[in-house]
């Protein structure tokens, strides 16, 4: 009883000075960002000359980055910053993780919301699973961004879906021995899968850091970066993730 | 387990040194979990991938399996006295076949263990494991043991070899799962740390689980089985058992 009671309290304790201790680096930080942390609605004129300035710095490629969104916290303006910066940098697919499953709701106010952001910003945004959004792109400059929203549905009710289609003879899948090989199966669920590149780096905000169930076969190799302590997104936050992706150093098991 | 190399390379010894540091720093963590009553603990020792590295490294890798498992065998009493059951995941045919027989053994001789048990991917990737299970889904289905209705994401995760984590501590800096658990870490808090492995103390393990403790997402509920789904389930855990004899006996 005694004893539980110490733990208890022990446990109280060492969280009550964590919290003082976390609080206190946050105030720090918000002191000492104060300047740079003002979160605009739209994307600026500074935004874009940052941008400009420092994306040919970048070392590494980026060809598909995934947010991972919760709408509690992420207004559809701060998505939208996201996808014009992208547009900017030049990332060709960016995709939204659903996490509360309210972003498909949001889905037209992000539209509207991005083509507000985009105006004066040559590239064009063409919308996955919307083509008639999509318009004509002859003679367009600039870059292109594919969006997606993905959501758990996506992820492991998919394949269980694509097991059962296997077996069924629904759907192929080759098998060379008594168990499919990674390869093999990754054939078969490709054909249940846009054919889009695997994310490479995703993003997040605040202290936790969980999938969620985003795509499990897709994020083996995804770098997972957090873009702000809090849920503040900025351009400068943005850009301290690129370049945090910049110097990950994949191996590939070698 | 990430850093063993650059840890080797950082204080200049031989990249072997590097492993069998991080094999210590393993059975000392393994402790560590055994005190603070933590019952279940995965490791990544090998991906499928790591056979691209050098033959001269795979073999040393090898070579400290086999020492390794063989000394477990050797001190198989003390391992049962503290009642730790180790599991090792993943395409146990692509290991030599005496080391084949060594975790055999070992895995036979802890099987009814309960205070700790020690899961060991070795030759193990994420989505190798998702693709065998669902192999093992795809026979059941066409033998007709279990019907279309009972296949679902809870059904798939249990005819995976690992458990859901509710902690994945990744070190020396890395932040991907570099196909780790792929399925089970949906709902896991997946903590990145710079320390390299070998490095790694009880206070980064501390942090690690305070940090947890802080964070956890709310646990979600196991729904119980259909007597079918039971019944499908034991079969799959008896071939297992079958296997691992059948090569012991080979």
């Amino acid at each position: 009883m005694l004893s539980r009671l110490l733990r208890e309290f022990l446990y109280y304790l060492v969280h009550l000075i964590v919290n003082v201790l976390v609080s206190l680096k946050h105030c720090y930080r918000r002191f000492h960002n104060k300047n740079h942390c003002l979160s605009q609605k739209q994307v600026t004129k500074t935004d874009v000359l940052t941008l400009l300035e420092k994306v040919p710095k970048l070392q590494k490629s980026l060809k598909h980055l995934v947010v991972l969104t919760n709408t509690d916290v992420h207004s559809t303006s701060d998505l939208a910053k996201l996808v014009i910066w992208s547009l900017i940098v030049g990332v060709p697919y960016v995709s939204f993780y659903d996490i509360t499953g309210n972003l498909k709701t949001k889905e037209k106010d992000l539209f509207f919301e991005i083509e507000k952001n985009k105006k004066g910003i040559p590239g064009c945004i063409k919308w996955s699973n919307k083509r008639q959004l999509n318009g004509y792109t002859y003679g367009v400059q600039g870059n292109t961004v594919y969006i997606n929203i993905f959501s758990y549905s996506d992820g492991k009710p998919k394949i269980v879906n694509c097991v059962k289609d296997i077996a069924e003879d629904k759907l192929f899948c080759e098998r060379s021995s008594d168990e499919f090989t990674a390869n093999e199966f990754d054939e078969a669920l490709r054909k249940h899968y846009p054919n889009i590149p695997e994310p490479e780096l995703v993003l997040y905000t605040g202290p936790l850091c969980c999938t969620n169930g985003l795509l499990p076969w897709q994020i083996r190799l995804s770098e997972f970066v957090q873009i702000s302590y809090n849920n503040n997104i900025n351009v400068n936050n943005f850009l301290g993730a690129l370049n945090k992706y910049c110097k990950c150093d994949q191996r590939f098991g070698k | 387990m990430d850093g063993n190399r650059r840890y080797a390379k950082k204080n200049s010894f031989e990249c072997t040194v590097g492993h069998y540091k991080g094999f210590d720093k393993l059975s000392e963590c393994l402790k560590w979990c055994l005190d603070l009553g933590i019952p279940e603990v995965t490791v990544y020792a090998f991906s499928i991938e790591n056979f691209k590295r050098s033959k001269k490294e795979v073999d040393a890798l090898t070579e400290l399996a086999r020492e390794k498992f063989q000394r477990l065998l050797d001190e198989i009493d003390q391992i049962n006295e503290w009642g730790v059951r180790l599991n090792v995941a993943g395409r146990l045919c692509l290991f030599p076949h005496d080391l084949q027989v060594l975790i055999s053994k070992v895995m036979l001789a802890t099987k009814h263990n309960n205070k700790l048990q020690l899961n060991i991917a070795y030759a193990y990737t994420g989505r190798d494991e998702i693709s065998r299970a669902a192999s093992h889904i795809v026979d059941g289905l066409k033998r007709k043991e279990i019907s279309p209705d009972d296949v679902n994401e809870h059904l798939m995760s249990q005819a995976l070899d690992l458990g859901e984590p509710d902690l994945l501590v990744r070190t020396s800096g890395e932040v991907r799962l570099s196909d780790f658990m792929l399925w089970q870490i949906s709902n896991t808090v997946l903590y990145f740390t710079d320390v390299l492995w070998p490095e790694f103390s009880i206070w980064n393990l501390l942090a690690a689980i305070i940090h947890f403790q802080r964070h956890s997402p709310p646990i979600i509920e196991e729904k119980e089985n259909s007597p079918v789904i039971e019944k499908f389930l034991r079969k799959l855990e008896d071939t297992k058992w079958q296997q691992l004899e059948k090569i012991v006996a080979c």
